[in-house]
């Protein structure tokens, strides 16, 4: 019936610190299927890297799921006994992180960070690990990778430990990608490069990838759909050619508009969206962008709006938001 | 890498013989006459007669140039000759040679304890941060951290012996498995261990809040072996580099608990030597220590590019 | 979740630099952490005690700690003599209390003289690094912290106690001024002055760091570059910078430095009796301890609580001073 790889509902992550409890992700509900590409966009603190690592459970030791369910392959995450969950992270789900500077253990050779998940999950022998990992270092395209496979991360450069980051995701040949802002840390140019070798081995391997961003720009042209994420919430979903065309949560329009563009028909003001995200401390009872919204009317204040189609024939695209912004009407 | 211990070698021949220089020359211009020394000590009415102490004075060499002197015993040194005691007039290689593998036994057992026993308290202590085990072990390496060998060797042996009576007077050396050595090797380990519990334990806390460990964890490996593997060598890199600190601890805390307890090792030769003013002895010994500091140093040098690679790039850096 | 790191890439450089210069409130905060810890308050309030006892100490003890009374030797604790007596008659208490004026004057002293030459020599070094000058210093500090210091020390004592004396009989010969026969000072010199020469190293090598890290700073050289004299930059970033570690390290120095001169005077080669220190007590009580304990718990406990309260101290100063992320 479905070939969802992963059905995520309303999952609900909260960090405690001393007394203070952060509701990071507030019951989001997503999911994606098999060889899609999916981008998850919004700015910092909007909760969309906790969500996605809430997923395979690697949030920091402060933070608890507190509710949901994380259906992939049609088990739940939450539920499974130990032992099957680890060998799901690392071989049905891959994991690049944001800053590969600190991410490599850098006290261990970069041969044996690649052959550790081939040889705990695929049960390879030694050699035909290695072999495998300089097969791989070789397809994220870094030179002579048998040499540098006796190698410590301080000898690789910012891109190519990315790089190295990537290979290790993609060792077990897994269903899903989950790349937490692979390029933040990285210079443009070496950006530019990462995003064609994430392209790349998509179409190589037929993975599903989940990508991380608050670059707007960097999903153009890569994804197949968009979820845009505000204060733990998900604001809007489409294909991502909608939304970029018919963009209709307040915020995903201001968003758009707050990207600078080197050509365009006339030179828009650079806007910048006006105040900032809210402290995480309570679960809003209300929309949470009614703050900084221009459309706001006195409905948005009483109750979070719930996710609703705004296409015609199917549910492609997807709108949290009580005012339909051509009518300013409340739908 | 031979390059690297050999430049290290030559850079501790020259720090060892300007220690040796600085402490001859203060021995030689402050401590008095060994002759006169002698005379003063001897029992009975021996007469001081002075053309008699004169004579031995310039058998002894003592009326010619400092440097030349000092170069006589530099140069005897390296033959393996330490000179002959003033107090006792035995050979001062024999005299280290009987005390040394005393210290040397309480020095070693100590070591071990220290590290293992330190390290396993500094992870518990960590694994179970902030809660009431970690509150214990810490408290504990805080308290004792400053508290000297001659404080808390008396107290504890006044405490185990007079007033729990189980056990009896630790005086003398009654070799190394001996109920006796029980307290004072207690002793002699607890201050150090301390140094090594937090070092431990803020090594472990520090690694299980890095990145890469997130990253280890996601490849779904098992927990054993990202303790093993992963958090290893990070914890032990710091703990590591601090031998040379304990070592210098040990050699202290030896130089005291000996006199607390009689225990005829090296640090008690140190300081009879020294309040005696016999200092063939006291130059020899302080050879020894600076020697078994600075060797120690070079050994910790040579371990930790093992365990931590970037150590080796930091230092072919700066040499 | 808000990300300190997603926070600093989101803004420029210059914002950044800015946040790493110490605010007002850091020393509030500081005062806040410092509070907290019950240990470090305590082992404050003790030092407290233990250098207003110095300072007071002669106008409260209840009797001459030099009075000796041969006919109540060896007395336990008692109302009269809270400590008991020693095995020359002489109250306990009283000693102790005096123990206490050596070990704050000679820890104090020592502590200051050895941040002085160390200042001195560590900013020498920090505003000469790369050249030999520099090369020089690093080396020397290296080595003396090398040395097991406790056996230099005491050479350097041993030897140099000699020449002292022979040079004050020299001078009150010449002289006839009496403060000349007051070779009580000797020691209490001679003490102060060697465990200083040990100390300095530290101190140096924590200022230079302290000197050479916070003038690398953007926000320094950002102020080198628009003018501001060297005076300038030490009163306006590096002094109050380094104060965090250079506190710690004071109150550090402080607790070694009254350890040491207790070991000193417990081996024999620094303060001597009669005049009391801890370390002579607890000597003088090794040799009855098995008759008489008190003679050697009393000053033994005393110096053992005042170290426990200096390390509680500092650990309590430094998490207050240097706080660390992820405690």
């Amino acid at each position: 019936m479905d070939n969802k790889l992963l059905d995520v509902k309303n999952l609900e992550t909260v960090f405690k610190q001393r007394k203070i409890i952060i509701h990071a992700v507030n019951g989001i509900s997503f999911s994606i299927k098999k060889g899609e590409m999916l981008g998850v966009v919004g700015e910092s603190g909007c909760g969309k890297s906790v969500s996605m690592l809430s997923i395979v459970n690697l949030i920091p030791p402060s933070g608890t799921i507190k509710n949901g369910q994380i259906l992939f392959e049609g088990q739940d995450l939450r539920k499974i006994n130990k032992h099957d969950f680890y060998s799901i992270r690392g071989n049905k789900i891959g994991i690049i992180f944001q800053d590969p500077i600190t991410s490599l253990n850098p006290f261990l050779k970069i041969g044996i960070q690649i052959s550790e998940g081939l040889i705990y999950h695929k049960k390879l022998s030694k050699n035909q690990a290695m072999k495998r990992s300089a097969e791989l270092l070789d397809l994220v395209g870094i030179a002579n990778p048998k040499e540098r496979l006796n190698e410590y991360p301080h000898q690789f450069s910012g891109g190519m430990r990315q790089r190295v980051m990537i290979a290790i995701a993609i060792s077990c040949e897994p269903e899903l990608l989950i790349a937490d802002e692979p390029t933040t840390a990285l210079d443009v140019t070496i950006q530019a490069q990462i995003m064609e070798l994430i392209k790349n081995l998509r179409s190589r391997l037929d993975t599903s990838i989940i990508l991380i961003t608050h670059d707007l720009a960097l999903v153009a042209g890569m994804v197949d759909r968009v979820i845009v994420m505000y204060s733990g919430f998900i604001v809007e979903e489409a294909l991502v050619n909608d939304l970029y065309d018919n963009p209709q949560h307040p915020y995903t329009i201001s968003l758009l508009k707050s990207i600078p563009k080197l050509r365009g028909q006339t030179a828009s003001k650079l806007l910048s969206i006006e105040g900032s995200p809210p402290e995480l401390l309570e679960k809003p009872q209300f929309c949470p962008f009614a703050p900084r919204c221009k459309y706001n009317i006195e409905k948005c204040w009483q109750a979070t709006p719930p996710m609703r189609s705004v296409s015609e024939d199917n549910d492609s695209h997807k709108v949290a938001c009580w005012v339909n912004k051509k009518n300013g009407v409340e739908k | 890498m031979w390059k690297y211990l050999g430049n290290r070698l030559l850079r501790w021949i020259p720090t060892v013989l300007i220690v040796l220089l600085v402490v001859y020359a203060l021995v030689f211009f402050g401590a008095g006459d060994p002759i006169r020394l002698i005379f003063l000590r001897a029992p009975g009415d021996i007469a001081y007669n002075p053309e008699r102490v004169e004579a031995m004075r310039e058998a002894a060499g003592l009326n010619k140039p400092f440097l030349v002197q000092f170069w006589n015993y530099i140069s005897h040194l390296v033959q393996g000759d330490f000179g002959n005691s003033l107090l006792t007039g035995r050979s001062v290689g024999s005299m280290i040679a009987k005390a040394f593998p005393i210290t040397l036994q309480m020095g070693l057992a100590a070591g071990v304890f220290i590290t293992i026993i330190g390290t396993i308290l500094g992870i518990i202590a960590a694994l179970n941060h902030n809660q009431w085990v970690d509150n214990i072990i810490s408290g504990f390496a805080m308290g004792v951290w400053g508290v000297p060998v001659f404080v808390s060797g008396p107290l504890l042996m006044i405490f185990f012996v007079k007033v729990v009576r189980i056990m009896d007077v630790p005086y003398g050396w009654h070799g190394i498995f001996s109920t006796r050595t029980i307290l004072p090797l207690l002793v002699m380990t607890i201050t150090p261990m301390a140094l090594v519990i937090r070092q431990a334990r803020s090594a472990l806390l520090q690694v299980l809040s890095e990145d890469y460990i997130r990253t280890a964890r996601s490849k779904g490996i098992p927990n054993i072996q990202i303790l093993t593997r992963h958090m290893l060598k990070p914890i032990l890199s710091p703990v590591v580099s601090q031998v040379g600190l304990i070592m210098i601890a040990i050699l202290n805390n030896a130089v005291l608990l000996e006199t607390v307890f009689g225990i005829p090792g090296v640090g008690n030769l140190a300081v009879d030597s020294i309040t005696t003013s016999d200092y063939p002895v006291i130059l020899a010994l302080v050879f020894i220590g600076s020697t078994v500091v600075l060797m120690s140093n070079l050994m910790v040098d040579l371990v930790l590019p093992i365990l931590d690679p970037r150590a080796l790039a930091r230092k072919e850096e700066t040499d | 979740m808000k990300n300190i790191n997603e926070i600093k890439k989101n803004k420029t450089n210059y914002e950044n630099a800015i946040q790493d210069a110490p605010t007002e409130s850091f020393l509030k905060d500081a005062f806040t952490r410092f509070i907290a810890n019950k240990g470090a308050v305590i082992g404050l309030v003790l030092i407290s005690i233990l250098f207003l006892i110095a300072f007071i100490g002669p106008y409260i003890t209840p009797y001459d700690f030099l009075a000796q009374n041969i006919e109540e030797r060896n007395q336990g604790i008692s109302w009269q003599h809270p400590f008991g007596t020693d095995d020359l008659g002489r109250d306990i208490l009283s000693r102790v209390i005096y123990g206490a004026r050596t070990a704050v004057i000679i820890s104090l002293s020592v502590t200051l003289l050895s941040f002085l030459i160390g200042i001195v020599i560590g900013s020498i070094g920090a505003y000469n690094v790369g050249t030999k000058i520099d090369g020089f210093i690093v080396w020397l500090i290296d080595v003396t912290m090398s040395i097991p210091s406790l056996l230099l020390v005491i050479v350097l004592n041993t030897s140099l106690k000699p020449l002292f004396i022979t040079w004050m009989e020299s001078q009150y010969l010449s002289t006839k001024n009496p403060i000349f026969r007051e070779t009580i000072w000797v020691d209490f010199i001679l003490v102060f002055g060697s465990i200083a020469l040990i100390k300095w190293p530290k101190a140096a090598r924590i200022i230079r760091g302290q000197i050479l890290s916070i003038r690398n700073k953007n926000y320094v050289k950002a102020a080198i570059a628009s003018g501001v004299s060297t005076v300038g930059i030490l009163r306006k970033y590096i002094i109050p910078n380094s104060m965090g570690p250079v506190i710690v390290l004071f109150s550090a120095t402080l607790g070694e430095a009254m350890v040491f001169e207790s070991a000193f005077s417990f081996l024999g080669v620094g303060v001597r009796p009669p005049m009391p220190s801890w370390g002579n007590m607890i000597s003088d009580g090794l040799r009855v301890w098995h008759l008489y304990p008190h003679i050697l718990a009393a000053p033994a406990a005393v110096l053992a609580i005042m170290s426990m309260a200096y390390s509680f101290l500092g650990d309590g100063l430094n998490d207050a001073l240097n706080p660390r992320q992820w405690k």
